[in-house]
């Protein structure tokens, strides 16, 4: 009889059903679609950050004073400290290697360079000092675990911008900074003749590309790394290594001195992808350098990271508070109109409990159908919202799925709690008789 | 109109004859209201409060001479071009900053071993906003000094330097002196640079008056930014203005993102918000379907009837609106203080606006009223449906 009451009230007056469930279904497809994005967002918008390039700078211990302005370094070849080349591949063996997303070792040479005049009769021009920064153009680096992997400063440095054509790796093609092409009346094609400025090493280099980076490199001449290392006749060796690595925005925790930790305090720090934390898995790995944070990019990410999450979830808290008034308030609605079936009921013998039992389980089944359409029509318009904004698609998630349902059941029984308590309390005289 | 005294005799009996009823309708009205305000104020705030979180990045503009010198050494600006910037863009202080490198070398005062590094001297309002970073150390008494400088963390511990102690500095035959009193930590280049007064880095180099570039550090939206861009190329048309585009590509396409992000989810609350206020508003309607069976059985035209429903709805929209809306926009503040660690600033144009959309939403919900028309007064009073 029960279930009979609950299917006849389905489907005697769908329309009236319909309105609620609508309005159900609408409230918990926005919440399923705010809580999709926000879900995804951080780790989305962390991504986006490493556009900023690296947030690591690995560098010789006991090194010389670097003369460094920007992002070249002006020492000459025979000063200061260098690092193993081979060693690299240990980076991607630390705890945190899947938070390695690129990096790329560098060495700057200062080089005396000249082009053959282009109109005949060819003739050498003298052009000058300048840097040659050698470096990795996606070069396979093989891991101790037996795989390799892909990495560069196109990764690191998103924002270096090449028309043209890139070097390939350990060929004697160069990009050349669009200043110093300008000034040189260099294009693609043209043969550029470097030397180290005591002129002990030499060779011809073909610019395939013009670069431009927005900065002092826009000044200098770009090529592998093997190049370089000819010239400066450092075989093997690099100056300095950008790493650029995903990392969870720094708290109070963070900040503490790893040295005053307990152990488990440490293990629990070691084991969080904390810049800092990255920054000493490194440092074990890679024998003699010093691991320096760049505390302009690092900490500009975490602050803004921080708060654009906190204010996600601050609006998304909303999203849901607004669709549970929306739905409480439909829910509320229903039960006011069934007044006179409600009277009705109770003339005819059942007990409050009972007649709140019946509009509970309708209530509830409403709203595990109408949850059910609104998740559907969430993940629909997260992912409109997704492809607009981010560009990418949220993943469906069932755990939002579990989370929309038991929300949905919740409003709409919170929503109906107060009528339904109201109703339960008729005296059905009156209403029968219309007051 | 003749009735006018009875009008709105009626609509006063119509709002104050059920108190439960009107506070329930005010409340839903006043919680839209606010809702709505506070949302608005926020994401204002938020995009501009944004649009600050980003300087802390450093310097996003970079005025450079237009021609990088034919002898590989870099050329060099007037130094003149810093006074011509301008103090403000869009309400914003604009920080400046002329710097001048030299690669010279330096000794601790009182050893004789010298070594070469990066002396940059600075000149101009803003050094802490163009290259952000913490002071390890920092003798206050010292920084009015006309000899003062501070030093980068590593420089300072490859020279057993510290805040206090004096610096000499050479460049070619060219010798000058300098006071410690800072040492920076910024994680960049800059750890290993000395920044000193921009005239003693100029007589080291033997440049007087020129500078090799100025960084700027400029507060506002993508948009915003490339007008200021713009603006200052076209007055300052033999230097080189352009954007750091490590940054500004960064800012930018995050900017975007997060402030689409924030008007698609409000939006979407705005819309459900007034969902909710008419699920409502219809509620209430349909309880009064006996006045309305009344009022026509009496004499009273569709018309008449619609319009004193009217103007009880914009009475309790106007009421609503202003209470809920003056709420939303405290509570506005307060959110911002705690996302941001600031209050957000209340922006007036938010509390019209949001008062408005109450009204416009309060006389949408009467809509369903509506339906009283086709009410027949004599199957209301025989309590059919």
């Amino acid at each position: 009889m029960f279930l009979r009451l609950v299917t006849d009230s389905f489907t005697r007056r769908p329309r009236r059903k319909l309105l609620t469930m609508a309005a159900l279904a609408l409230g918990m497809a926005v919440a399923t679609a705010a809580l999709s994005v926000s879900l995804d967002v951080g780790d989305r918008l962390a991504q986006e950050f490493r556009s900023l390039g690296a947030n690591l700078l690995v560098t010789p211990q006991a090194d010389s004073l670097p003369l460094q302005i920007g992002g070249v370094d002006y020492r000459p070849a025979n000063a200061g400290a260098y690092l193993p080349e081979a060693d690299l591949g240990r980076l991607k063996t630390i705890f945190w290697r899947f938070n390695i997303m690129a990096f790329a070792p560098i060495l700057d040479v200062p080089v005396d360079a000249s082009a053959m005049s282009p109109q005949p009769p060819a003739s050498l021009l003298a052009l000058g000092k300048t840097t040659l920064i050698g470096t990795w153009y996606d070069r396979e680096v093989s891991i101790p675990d037996g795989t390799t992997y892909e990495t560069g400063i196109e990764k690191t440095n998103p924002w270096w911008h090449v028309e043209g054509n890139w070097f390939k790796d350990n060929s004697a093609d160069c990009v050349v900074g669009t200043a110093l092409a300008k000034r040189l009346a260099l294009k693609p094609g043209d043969v550029l003749n470097v030397s180290a400025p005591d002129k002990s090493t030499g060779m011809a280099l073909t610019v395939v590309g013009i670069l431009t980076t927005g900065g002092p490199e826009d000044d200098a001449i770009v090529a592998s790394l093997g190049r370089a290392q000819q010239l400066a006749n450092k075989p093997g060796m690099y100056r300095r290594l950008y790493v650029s690595a995903l990392t969870k925005p720094e708290d109070a925790f963070a900040r503490k001195d790893p040295k005053t930790m307990t152990p488990a305090e440490f293990d629990t720090w070691y084991c969080t992808p904390y810049i800092s934390a990255i920054a000493l898995q490194i440092s074990e790995e890679l024998k003699g350098t010093d691991v320096h944070v760049i505390r302009r990019i690092a900490e500009g990410e975490g602050n803004i990271l921080t708060r654009v999450r906190t204010l996600l979830w601050l609006v998304t808290f909303s999203a849901l508070l607004a669709s549970a008034l929306a739905v409480g308030a439909s829910a509320a609605a229903s039960v006011i109109e069934r007044r006179t079936e409600i009277g009705l009921m109770k003339a005819l013998g059942a007990g409050s409990g009972l007649v709140g039992v019946l509009l509970a389980a309708e209530q509830l089944l409403l709203a595990f159908v109408g949850g059910g359409i609104g998740y559907s029509l969430g993940i629909v318009l997260a992912r409109i919202l997704g492809e607009r904004i981010f560009g990418f698609t949220p993943t469906p998630n069932l755990f939002v799925l579990l989370i929309i349902l038991v929300l949905a059941a919740l409003i709409t029984l919170l929503g109906s709690a107060f009528p339904l308590r109201r109703a339960s309390r008729y005296d059905p005289a009156p209403i029968l008789r219309g007051e | 109109m003749p009735t006018t005294p009875m009008f709105w005799r009626i609509v006063r009996r119509l709002l104050t004859a059920n108190y439960s009823r009107l506070f329930v309708i005010l409340l839903a009205l006043g919680a839209g209201a606010a809702v709505t305000s506070a949302l608005l104020n926020l994401q204002i705030d938020a995009k501009r409060r944004l649009t600050t979180e980003f300087r802390a990045l450093g310097a996003n503009v970079i005025v450079a001479p237009r021609d990088a010198g034919t002898d590989g050494n870099g050329a060099t600006l007037d130094e003149a071009v810093l006074g011509q910037l301008p103090a403000e863009h869009e309400g914003q202080f604009v920080p400046a900053v002329a710097f001048l490198y030299v690669i010279g070398e330096i000794a601790k005062a009182g050893e004789l071993h010298f070594e070469p590094a990066v002396i940059a001297g600075t000149q101009g309002p803003g050094i802490t906003e163009i290259r952000p970073g913490r002071r390890t150390e920092y003798i206050s008494s010292l920084e009015n000094d006309p000899d003062a400088c501070e030093i980068g963390t590593k420089a300072a511990t490859q020279f057993q330097v510290h805040a206090g102690n004096s610096l000499h500095l050479r460049n070619e035959g060219r010798t000058a002196t300098c006071k410690v009193f800072a040492v920076v930590a910024t994680g960049g280049a800059e750890d290993t640079q000395i920044f000193t007064r921009l005239a003693t880095a100029q007589s080291l180099a033997n440049l007087p008056g020129r500078i090799s570039l100025i960084q700027l550090s400029v507060t506002g939206t993508p948009d915003s930014l490339n007008r200021f861009i713009s603006q200052l190329s076209r007055s300052l048309p033999a230097v080189d203005v352009r954007g750091i585009k490590q940054l500004a590509e960064t800012e930018g396409r995050i900017y975007n993102r997060i402030s689409g992000l924030l008007s698609a989810t409000v939006i979407l609350v705005l819309i459900l918000t007034s969902l909710c206020v008419m699920a409502g508003m219809s509620n209430v309607a349909i309880e009064r379907k006996n006045d309305v069976g009344l009022m026509k059985a009496i004499g009273g035209s569709v018309r008449r009837v619609v319009r004193l429903f009217l103007a009880e709805a914009i009475l309790m929209g106007i009421v609503g609106g202003l209470l809920g809306s003056a709420f939303g926009l405290l509570v506005s503040i307060w959110l911002g203080k705690a996302v941001f660690g600031v209050a957000a600033q209340p922006r007036w144009i938010v509390y019209p606006v949001s008062v408005a959309i109450t009204v416009i939403v309060s006389i949408a919900s009467a809509f369903p009223l509506r339906r009283l028309a086709s009410i027949r007064p004599a199957s209301v009073f025989r309590g059919e449906a």
